[in-house]
């Protein structure tokens, strides 16, 4: 056998490997990319001959915050999103944590992975786009910073050069009265790929919104933020400003094995009324 | 290319020769160390009958590269049991019929001790399906599964206490 396994100890190492030989496949919790592989190798595909195993890397690890920005290493897992302190503004990625797989799933699948794998479907993004979270990726070149909107080019493309890790992604600090969530639609409650998924945060002032972030997934093949929407929510008070198909008329939901792309229109417009409804219970603006 | 991965499975530990590095933890353990009894059910990280535990997390074993995880500690369904007592989710499960065929039931309950351990769910019947949705089984056998799920999280609850006392 041939196949190329190389487990770098170290980041420097890791970058060096992969400008040496750019086909190596980065793998980290494996959860996207065995299946994947599996079901090609079942169609008579060959399985990937190098992989660059990036579980050993103590920089990809960890959650911290600096003066400016949270720092989400690449290899964290959704368990560790799900069960770290992180403010208010995360609750939407947190819930998103929650609702990937199952615990299995959630102990090694990364946000890292979920990124660089880009599927429209990908549950990590909404709630990162809401954020304005950026990317780093590193490479012997050096290292740059792209907002996760620019990073995110299409379905399973990104703008990861095959010599660039993804070795964080950092969120702005905020403060003031935030408040975010998640929801998901998939064919049953649990252990589901989405069907439509929004994440938003708003920002409360004196009972508006001063700010409001809203992103919807699997209605395109980029998640995307509601421009319109936002703009429309902008100083108003919760409730006072109705959602309507035109904020969405942007996204181009598909047909497919899981639902009609006319279904996925009118279930995105349901599930973002439901969610900034929610947000705007005086519960959770006070709690 | 050779290369070689030492894991201790249920505290024997075990050096395995690998001329794969594709080999998943799943194969090692049915094909190599002959521990059949984690199941391969889809073999693709979506039913959950290869829970195992690794390093004490419940993970999906077809989802794991063996040489991933030099130095491991494995916990696999034939550890639970010593000398002639059961674990106390095996005998909750056979208390509550939590099976219909069986064949889940090996991932079910590693998965069951994972979420224990993991201490979120407590005893809500809601929150114990949502914390073992990562196992299907397609007998249906789910109520008799929470059921017992929730006596082992209370029967494990008391033996600490007791022994703590």
């Amino acid at each position: 056998m041939s196949t190329i396994w190389l487990q770098p100890k170290t980041l420097p190492e890791a970058l060096a490997m992969l400008a040496a030989d750019p086909a190596l496949t980065p793998f980290a919790g494996g959860t996207d990319l065995y299946p994947a592989q599996a079901a090609r190798f079942a169609w008579g595909e060959a399985l990937p001959e190098a992989i660059l195993d990036l579980g050993a890397l103590p920089e990809f690890w960890g959650i911290a915050a600096d003066a400016t920005q949270w720092r989400i290493g690449a290899g964290a897992t959704w368990a560790q999103l799900r069960d770290a302190a992180l403010p208010a503004e995360f609750d939407v990625l947190r819930a998103a944590s929650c609702q990937v797989g199952g615990a299995q799933i959630q102990n090694r699948g990364t946000i890292g992975g979920n990124l660089c794998n880009a599927s429209p479907a990908a549950d990590g993004v909404p709630p990162l786009l809401a954020l304005d979270a950026a990317v780093e990726l590193a490479s012997l070149r050096g290292t740059r910073t792209l907002p996760l909107g620019k990073f995110l080019l299409g379905n399973r493309q990104t703008e990861r050069a095959p010599d660039e890790l993804l070795t964080a992604v950092l969120v702005p600090h905020r403060a003031g009265d935030l408040r975010s969530g998640f929801e998901k639609l998939g064919a049953r409650h649990y252990l589901v790929i989405s069907i439509v998924m929004v994440a938003a945060m708003v920002r409360m002032e004196a009972g508006r919104i001063a700010e409001a972030a809203i992103a919807v997934g699997a209605c395109s093949a980029v998640a995307q933020r509601l421009p319109a929407l936002e703009a429309a929510l902008r100083g108003s008070r919760p409730g006072e400003v109705a959602v309507t198909p035109g904020q969405l008329d942007h996204l181009a939901p598909i047909d497919d094995a899981r639902a009609t792309g006319a279904y996925r229109r009118e279930a995105a417009l349901v599930l973002v009324r439901r969610l900034l409804a929610r947000l705007a219970l005086p519960e959770a603006l006070v709690a | 290319m050779s290369m070689s991965v030492t894991l201790t499975v249920n505290r024997v530990p075990h050096t395995v020769q690998l001329d794969d590095p594709r080999v998943t933890l799943l194969d090692l353990l049915r094909e190599r160390l002959d521990l059949t009894g984690t199941k391969k059910g889809c073999d693709r990280g979506q039913c959950g009958a290869c829970t195992i535990l690794l390093d004490g997390r419940r993970v999906n074993s077809c989802l794991a590269l063996a040489i991933s995880h030099d130095g491991a500690e494995i916990q696999t369904i034939e550890g639970l049991a010593e000398g002639g007592a059961l674990h106390p989710v095996q005998a909750a499960f056979i208390a509550h019929d939590a099976f219909q065929c069986g064949f889940c039931t090996p991932g079910q309950i590693m998965s069951a001790i994972g979420l224990i351990d993991e201490g979120q769910a407590g005893e809500d019947p809601e929150r114990v399906r949502e914390g073992m949705s990562g196992n299907l089984c397609r007998c249906g056998a789910y109520r008799g599964i929470t059921e017992a799920v929730i006596e082992a999280t209370r029967s494990m609850a008391e033996d600490a206490q007791e022994k703590a006392a």
